[in-house]
């Protein structure tokens, strides 16, 4: 089961409205390369490991994006915190707030809703675990993309750190990978 | 009444449970940790050949079980980095990692504890793939150690961060400032 901090992973403090950046770093929200896809999907995957390093690995690593999938809902929401009709307008955000109001709703940059079908399983150790170190690369490019389009030190904090948590999680998904590979012969 | 052993209408031996046959020391009340670890090779080979089909042309990587850095970042810079690991550090677009500055006590001594949380959940991971690595995980027990502390410090400021640590009345759980509130 899982247990509530009270508390970030890594603080979020941002004091300068951006909807446009807001909708952008909703993909890593709801995207295909984003925080719920990766933490759904190694939660699912950790029930067929074929021994205990692998369930715990999943089980960590997907418990650990949780906690990202709540960084980045602070992020979206204060940087939406405050925003006018006008400003909703203008980033093309007036649609989210027609139907969701103020609350969040996962989906990627473009508005599409979150869809199940990016949880990559198939029921095979080696296929899951390359799609996580894919997954994981993926989300790195995201948030290199997302780091490009921003110069406010309040949203790259968070997003550097986000990045480099997902070299972490490459780096010990090709390390289990290759345990397997060893083990196998 | 429903109880456990018939919930759902499962026969109740559907799913027997193993407790580790075959393994030195199951008498004992609380074995030891180490032979839970023993590592059955063949029975683990066996499994994971059962699984991805013996044909694939796999690019085979050398293991190393023993792949201990050679030094770790400190907790607050490992924090700042996302990565205890300067060997697997790198950086994109900024020159160096941006400074945590807290603006007032409580601030601070929630950074103590995400630090020391931080670093216990990096080196977690870590020995997740490396779990024999004893030096390692007597640094594991150092930072838990300090995590506790400072969530102890913080607690006693400030209200709790755990729904358990919430003993005070009026009931204090409610009262924190929620983390997504800048």
């Amino acid at each position: 089961m899982w247990k509530y901090e009270k508390k970030l992973q890594y603080p979020v403090n941002i004091k300068k409205r951006n909807l446009n950046m807001a909708k952008c770093i909703l993909t890593q929200y709801g995207g295909p390369a984003g925080e719920l896809a990766a933490a759904w999907q190694y939660l699912d995957q950790r029930y067929n490991m074929p021994d205990d390093r692998g369930k715990a690995l999943l089980t960590d690593i997907g418990t650990e994006e949780l906690a990202h999938v709540e960084i980045i809902s602070a992020m979206v929401y204060q940087l939406m915190k405050g925003a006018t009709k006008e400003e909703l307008k203008e980033s093309g955000l007036d649609g989210q707030y027609a139907q969701f109001g103020k609350d969040l709703f996962p989906a990627d940059a473009f508005g599409n809703p979150f869809s199940m079908t990016y949880i990559k399983v198939a029921g095979d150790y080696i296929a899951d675990i390359e799609s996580n170190m894919g997954a994981e690369q993926r989300a790195r490019a995201t948030y290199e993309h997302l780091m490009d389009l921003t110069d406010d030190p309040d949203v790259l904090g968070p997003l550097a750190f986000l990045r480099e948590r997902e070299i972490i999680h490459y780096q010990r998904f090709k390390e289990l990978r290759n345990y397997y590979l060893k083990m196998k012969k | 009444m429903n109880n456990y052993s018939n919930m759902g209408g499962f026969m109740m031996n559907e799913f027997p449970i193993n407790y580790m046959q075959n393994m030195p020391g199951q008498n004992e009340i609380f074995p030891q940790a180490t032979p839970a670890l023993v590592n059955d090779d063949k029975q683990l080979t066996k499994r994971l050949s059962k699984q991805a089909g013996d044909n694939m042309n796999f690019n085979k990587c050398d293991f190393n079980g023993k792949t201990t850095p050679n030094n770790l970042y400190d907790v607050y810079n490992g924090f700042i980095r996302g990565n205890m690991f300067p060997d697997l550090y790198n950086q994109y677009k900024l020159t160096r990692p941006y400074d945590v500055k807290p603006m007032n006590q409580q601030a601070e001594l929630l950074t103590k504890v995400d630090a020391y949380s931080f670093a216990a959940h990096d080196l977690n991971l870590y020995l997740d793939t490396h779990p024999n690595d004893q030096e390692m995980i007597e640094l594991f027990k150092e930072y838990v150690q300090d995590k506790e502390r400072a969530i102890k410090e913080y607690e006693t400021k400030f209200g709790p961060l755990f729904v358990d640590d919430s003993m005070t009345s009026p009931w204090a759980w409610n009262d924190l400032p929620w983390p997504w509130e800048n």
